[in-house]
């Protein structure tokens, strides 16, 4: 009935620090199939993987490739054993072209000189991406690639390389619906088509439902159930990677918005392809503002302009009664309640070296809440932090003097947060704000954005996860070629606003 | 019986290497004290090598400058500008402004203080105050260019700070050569500072320059770990990008460190010039930039770190000149002791930032 086993792990176990990451974690992976392995932000679920790809070393347990056990020494050892790994955050050569980047991890399986490899390899690269269904041209500098086409190239790397198990780390996670529904596709007529095994690490249950022949489930560290997706409903396989069934998304609760608080005008961005191209939007009291719309029509730097990120543009953006956002300064944009929640909370929220103390009191220093310019008080700062850990349900602290890196995605999310929501928010603006966090750190931060709402406060919401939008917004823009192209109210028709994302160009 | 199912040769042992990701404070003191330890003992090698016999080393280095009381004076009287600079290259770093300009720094500070000394500008009771804010403010402005250069038009400070001492070094020289070589002998120097305009003892044959180093330490702690400008520093030092975003004033910040840095450094010139030499000569900067740089690199730019680096740097120094005196060392070796310190101490960075772990038999 079934193809024979690809990859095999076998109790696995593994810490960190003595934080253990892997129990006695076991992991099967067919030829022929795609193999989601789902779970929470920190169940372990990259360092199996990476365990697989020859990046870690376990502690205990054994790995079988063909039912045949081996010992990776490195990824290269994996390479050479047919496995390939495209990691979330991808490792490539940025100023380098394509084919540079690829010919460095095949160096040494091709001959010739330089040039000589390095043309073989462009034409392997096309001929591959071909044979994948796109297109890449092989002398492109790799950033001056998307994000989607910079993930093509990994995928390519690891395949040129000889990969035949394919693992994904969280692929679809920096991608429009289009893109990862090309990407899902792709892989899937790989593993289908040509045998291979590939492995689909990721937390979003409809590329589970949609793509995945089979399904790992992993939670804090171990694996807890392995079954075929067709055979359970979301429903259950949430409850199996949760542990218990968390509330579904609510369609927002509308109540009367009020008096206009943010009133963007003929936004423009400088230079010769402008990002921005006139933004108009008004946004009021109470409300949730949501921006949908495909990755890289604007909204990153919609998002900078309004944080007060240095974003050349011109227009206007007038917060009602105080004149323009920009002209504000730091300490003036927090005593009026403005929270500002970014897409990349390492860099452009936290500091990661710094303890969670320091990166909490940023919020309120400029105030002088926490002492004169010439003295911090320590004491406060401590104690303020340590109620907003505790308020805002920030996980794995073990200490305020802990460096925020060691927080997970979703813990750091929270503090930002935290951070943000320190005095009673009266403009919030945030970008993407579940971006990488599981099913219930996304709950909680909703939560944190509709009680703000509640509460009076104007949200703006920039999101290319239209679920989240849909979700969450109480007024819905769709932003395509740096303008709203049109505005639906809740209750919106998701059809309609996913046409306008990609028809209008 | 002794087991020997569990026995495995040393090198038959499989190790593997993992990633640390936060060692305490006192384990990490431990691995650097270590790492100076073998340090010491391969200097100690050379130093027995290069002819001094073993069993003088330790009189040499620790006996007779530590724990005699006139050679711990000088000893402090030593570490005061190298504190100082130390200090300076600690601002200098944190604000992630490589200043290499320490030397041109402190020449600018010594002719500052030199010119009120030669003018005689002021009353003598404010002569030496008077000097000390001409050489702070003489530091700072040399230290102007490089950092408005980079701010604003993203000029490289590693090239331009050091450069700059090219231009400070032989202005240095034009001036100690011609129009203010001292008319008594015609060496390169300028003629002797008068008594009040010296650094004075002030009890017990402590320099004032000792007193006004330790100042400066607990200033510099003050305003890194205690003042609001601290907690803006340590972000600009973690990342500029982060700190531009939650608000912080990333420029002034960098703007006014990196003057204070460069004010410190002025100071250390007068401190050479007003209270070791007493008059402005023609190299009384060498291997001070260099020392700095080392002594904040050693010290993670820690300021109370720096101070007790800057010490250990002093006695080396005054060692290293008896050693010249007593054995014919060249003071060169003086430089190659220091720099085999720093290697030995940014090799132990390995050590903090992983963990060697036994694999145990029997397990894949």
């Amino acid at each position: 009935m079934s193809n024979p086993n690809a990859i095999r792990l076998d109790s696995v176990s593994k810490s960190f620090d003595g934080f253990k990451a892997l129990s006695e974690a076991s992991f099967t992976a067919r030829w022929g199939e795609v193999h989601a392995l789902l779970g929470e932000n920190g169940a372990g679920k990259s360092s199996l993987m990476n365990i697989a790809a020859g990046l870690y070393a376990p502690e205990t347990g054994s790995l079988f490739i063909d039912d045949n056990p081996v010992r990776l020494k490195g990824p290269l050892d994996a390479a050479a054993q047919g496995i390939g790994m495209v990691h979330q955050h991808f490792k490539l050569v940025k100023p380098f072209t394509v084919a540079e980047n690829i010919l460095l991890g095949l160096r040494h399986l091709q001959a010739g000189t330089y040039r000589q490899r390095l043309a073989q390899t462009a034409e392997q690269i096309t001929a591959m991406a071909a044979s994948l269904g796109f297109s890449i041209e092989p002398h492109a500098r790799v950033d001056q690639l998307s994000v989607a086409e910079q993930q093509r190239v990994e995928i390519l790397k690891v395949l040129l390389a000889g990969a035949r198990i394919l693992i994904l780390d969280e692929p679809t996670a920096v991608l429009t619906d289009a893109e990862a529904e090309n990407l899902l596709t792709t892989v899937q007529h790989f593993a289908h088509q040509e045998g291979a095994a590939v492995i689909l690490v990721t937390h979003k249950m409809n590329d589970v439902m949609r793509y995945a022949d089979q399904v790992t489930v992993m939670r804090t560290g171990s694996t807890v159930a392995s079954l075929k997706p067709q055979t359970v409903s979301v429903g259950e396989l949430v409850k199996l990677t949760v542990g218990d069934a968390p509330t579904p998304p609510q369609i927002p609760s509308s109540r009367d918005a009020g008096e206009v608080r943010l009133a963007v005008r003929d936004l423009r961005s400088s230079g010769d392809a402008p990002a921005l191209r006139g933004v108009n939007l008004e946004l009021r009291a109470g409300e949730i503002y949501g921006i949908a719309g495909v990755g890289g029509n604007g909204q990153s730097e919609l998002a900078g302009a309004l944080m007060g990120l240095p974003e050349p543009v011109s227009g206007e953006m007038e917060l009602v009664g105080e004149g323009d956002l920009n002209s504000l300064s730091a300490a003036r944009r927090r005593e009026l309640g403005i929270a500002c929640i970014p897409a990349d909370r390492y860099s452009s929220a936290l500091a990661a070296p710094l303890s969670i103390s320091d990166n909490f009191a940023m919020g309120d220093v400029h105030s002088g809440r926490y002492g004169p310019f010439w003295f911090l008080r320590r004491k406060r700062i401590e104690a303020d932090t340590a109620a907003a850990v505790a308020e805002f349900d920030v996980q794995g602290v073990r200490s305020l003097q802990q460096k925020a890196a060691l927080l997970s995605g979703g813990n750091a999310q929270k503090l930002v947060i935290a951070r943000e929501f320190a005095r009673i928010p009266q403009l919030v603006i945030v970008h993407s704000p579940s971006r990488g966090l599981d099913v219930r750190a996304t709950l909680a931060v909703h939560e944190r954005l509709r009680s703000a709402r509640d509460a009076g406060a104007a949200v703006l919401l920039i999101s290319e996860d239209l679920d989240e939008v849909m979700a969450l917004a109480d007024r819905i823009g769709v932003m395509s070629a740096g303008r709203i192209i049109g505005e639906f109210a809740q209750p919106a028709d998701r059809q309609a606003i996913g046409q306008a994302m990609v028809n209008h160009v | 019986m002794f087991d020997t199912t569990n026995f495995q040769p040393l090198l038959a042992r499989r190790y593997t290497l993992e990633v640390r990701q936060q060692m305490a404070w006192y384990w990490q003191a431990q691995v650097i004290a270590l790492a100076l330890l073998v340090g010491m003992l391969i200097s100690a090698a050379i130093l027995v090598s290069a002819g001094v016999p073993a069993g003088e080393l330790l009189n040499e280095f620790v006996i007779l400058t530590l724990f005699d009381s006139q050679s711990l004076r000088a000893v402090l009287f030593q570490a005061a500008p190298l504190i100082m600079v130390g200090l300076a290259g600690c601002l200098a770093f944190r604000a992630r402004f490589w200043n290499l300009g320490l030397e041109g720094q402190m020449i600018w500070g010594a002719i500052g203080a030199t010119a009120i000394s030669l003018f005689e500008i002021g009353p003598p009771s404010l002569r030496l105050p008077l000097m000390m804010v001409c050489a702070m403010a003489c530091g700072l402005l040399w230290a102007l260019a490089p950092v408005l250069l980079k701010l604003h038009l993203k000029v490289n400070e590693i090239i331009s700070t050091l450069m700059l001492n090219y231009i400070a070094i032989n202005f240095l020289l034009h001036l100690v050569y011609g129009s203010w070589k001292d008319p008594r002998d015609s060496f390169p120097y300028s003629p002797q500072y008068k008594v009040f305009e010296r650094l004075p003892e002030l009890f017990d044959g402590v320099s004032l320059a000792v007193v006004l180093a330790l100042v400066v330490a607990l200033f510099v702690l003050w305003f890194t770990g205690i003042s609001r400008a601290g907690l803006y520093l340590r972000f600009v030092d973690s990342s500029p990008g982060v700190a531009r975003a939650v608000g912080v004033p990333v420029k002034r910040v960098i703007l006014g460190t990196v003057l204070l840095s460069g004010a410190l450094a002025g100071l250390a010139g007068l401190m050479i010039t007003a209270g070791q030499e007493g008059r402005l000569t023609h190299s009384f900067y060498a291997g001070y930039g260099f020392s700095g740089i080392l002594i904040a690199f050693l010290a993670r730019n820690q300021p109370i770190a720096a101070t007790v680096v800057a010490v250990l740097v002093a006695t080396l120094f005054v060692a290293g000149r008896s050693l010249q005196v007593f054995y014919q060392i060249p003071f060169s070796m003086v430089q190659l002791i220091q720099a085999i310190l720093v290697i030995c101490v940014a090799s132990s960075e390995f050590f903090i930032r992983h963990r060697i772990r036994r694999i145990q038999g029997g397990q894949v």
